[in-house]
């Protein structure tokens, strides 16, 4: 059974904004399933519907083999959110918090204590247990809120952007816990405008950009079919004519060479596009060997999520649209 | 366990937050308490003679004002209700709250319990004060229990005047402007004066004020004894108040969580 079904799913607010346009995926047991896309591009209001937080317009979905609308009390006994603003209670300690949650999944006492004491440790929280949740870090706050959508061992686990405004360290501290979570058998459904996140976490990743899909499929399917690896060369040349005309010498002995896709200038030398560069670079230094060009150094990348990103959508991911609201203090 | 067991076991463990999150602010208690507190102390002393004139029959201005200072307690404590649902919503916490199993009902009924507590004890504090200035209540500890869960159940009914603006709105300067509109109510109440010193307009007007009908009957309690027409009333006022603002509440309560 599939732990998440989306079939069709349209969102369509007041005003005529089509937030979600035809949206369909699944997601199995226990995967990491993440949803990417730049702000305003439908991931939040997906992750709203499936959460039973909104109604969709049409289409359908389930969780846990639950119609999110039809049986959205249901649903909820069986999923934990962790909300992309994270939503604490300042005058209540950490450890508050934490029976808060339980007693609202309906964790009975003696099987609650147990449950807050080991996520407490799981989140190393122990030591502020008593403290009010208002002196704590970001970081902290991030992962006491995650132990409270944890609280009741939900089946899946939906994360909304989970290391936003998160410090490196922060971040990928929270993406070993994600990781702990997801081998406990949780499935887990994250969206996230950082690739290397998605990179880093997710067995499939869907892209979504104006509220449609544009391609989905494992992290390594999708660089892979992108095609070609960057090589960047740094040139010295010794023609006296600086480095345009080592660039030239470059692009005239490269000119036959098939694995090169495409050549781009940079300031101090060239970027190449080579597909499979690991095998090819033998020959590429061999064709650049002798007079007229000396690599004074090199760098390589695969495709990253960002490159899918680009060659799917024609833009960048770092693009934002306004999605925020305001309350302006009458009947909105 | 029932739903409706269920909504109480929510409700309760909703409550316990709300009012934890009350008394760890000490401002909080101290600013509902203080204004009444105030009037009661100046005003029985600015205005002690007032007793003189028909209507009042003689008693101390104190005891004949501390009822009144009750539902001033209650409106303090009533006006800023709204706004913590309204902080709740804007900071995402409603929302974790809708996520869970919980029945909606019970976010609302979380409020209420807390704010019942918060406005006997306030009501309670008044009293003790108006007790060691010298105001004696005629029926007693009994009595004295009977004003505070007058003033809590009050405190529930009008707090929809927060709670629909909140919901409304969605905006907190908007809930604090027109939860104050509600204050004039409560002045041109028998707070200070009785109504057979009012204005013949005013008293048409007090013949329907809720507030009075609650002020009264706490003011029989404090100054008369048990008269069960009196408080008969207060208590038709409180489930008619409570039933027509509640209704809106709930209105707008789904409203903002559909």
């Amino acid at each position: 059974m599939a732990a998440i079904e989306v079939v069709e799913l349209v969102k369509v607010y007041p005003g005529g904004t089509r937030a979600v346009d035809g949206v369909s995926f699944t997601v199995d047991e226990g995967e990491v399933f993440g949803f990417l896309g730049p702000n305003g591009a439908g991931k939040t209001t997906t992750i709203r519907i499936l959460a039973t937080l909104l109604r969709a317009t049409s289409g359908h979905a389930r969780v846990v083999g639950l119609d999110v609308a039809a049986a959205a009390g249901r649903v909820r006994g069986r999923i934990g959110f962790a909300m992309q603003t994270v939503a604490t209670d300042a005058l209540a300690t950490g450890r508050e918090s934490l029976e808060l949650a339980g007693r609202l999944y309906r964790v009975p006492g003696g099987e609650l204590t147990r449950r807050v004491d080991a996520l407490l440790e799981l989140m190393g929280l122990t030591e502020v247990a008593g403290k009010y949740v208002g002196t704590y870090s970001g970081g902290m706050r991030r992962r006491l809120d995650l132990a409270s959508a944890l609280v009741h061992r939900p089946a899946v686990l939906f994360l909304d952007e989970p290391t936003e405004g998160l410090d490196p360290q922060s971040r990928s501290a929270l993406w070993g816990e994600l990781r702990r979570i997801r081998s406990e058998g949780t499935t887990l459904f994250l969206t996230t405008h950082y690739m290397e996140e998605a990179d880093e976490l997710c067995d499939r990743i869907s892209i979504i950009d104006r509220g449609r899909i544009v391609v989905s499929g494992t992290p390594g399917d999708l660089k892979r079919a992108v095609g070609a690896d960057t090589v960047e060369l740094r040139l010295v040349t010794d023609l006296g004519d600086g480095v345009v005309r080592a660039q030239d010498e470059v692009a005239r002995r490269l000119s036959t060479f098939e694995p090169l896709r495409r050549l781009e200038r940079t300031p101090t030398g060239v970027r190449l596009a080579l597909v499979d560069a690991g095998s090819s670079i033998p020959e590429l230094f061999r064709r650049l060997d002798g007079d007229g060009v000396t690599i004074r150094g090199l760098a390589m990348s695969e495709p990253t999520l960002a490159d899918v990103f680009l060659r799917h959508t024609g833009r960048e991911i770092r693009s934002e649209a306004a999605d925020g609201t305001i309350e302006l203090g009458w009947w909105g | 366990m029932t739903a409706v067991a269920w909504l109480g076991h929510d409700a309760f463990h909703l409550g316990r937050r709300s009012v934890r999150r009350f008394y760890r602010v000490p401002a909080n208690p101290v600013s509902v308490v203080l204004y009444p507190l105030i009037q009661l102390l100046v005003f029985s002393q600015l205005y002690q003679d007032i007793t003189q004139l028909p209507g009042f029959g003689g008693e101390s201005y104190l005891a004949y004002l501390a009822p009144g200072q009750v539902a001033f307690v209650v409106f303090f404590a009533v006006s800023w209700s709204g706004s913590n649902l309204l902080y709740d919503y804007r900071n995402g916490f409603l929302d974790k709250l809708r996520i869970t199993p919980i029945s909606r009902y019970s976010i609302l009924a979380g409020e209420f319990v807390p704010l019942f507590l918060e406005c006997v004890a306030m009501a309670g504090a008044i009293l003790a004060v108006s007790v060691l200035l010298g105001a004696p209540i005629a029926t007693g500890v009994p009595g004295a229990i009977g004003i505070m869960l007058l003033g809590g159940a009050f405190g529930v009914a009008w707090s929809g005047t927060s709670f629909v603006p909140a919901l409304l709105t969605r905006n907190e300067q908007a809930t604090s402007t027109l939860s104050i509109l509600f204050f004039p109510i409560a002045f041109m109440s028998t707070a200070f004066v009785p109504t057979t010193l009012m204005p013949e307009w005013l008293q048409v007007v007090n013949a329907w004020n809720p507030i009075s009908h609650v002020i009264e009957a706490m003011r029989s309690l404090m100054t008369v004894g048990f008269e069960p027409a009196v408080i008969g009333r207060a208590v038709m006022a409180i489930v008619l108040v409570g039933l027509i603002l509640h209704s809106v509440t709930l209105w707008a309560f789904r409203r903002l969580t559909d």
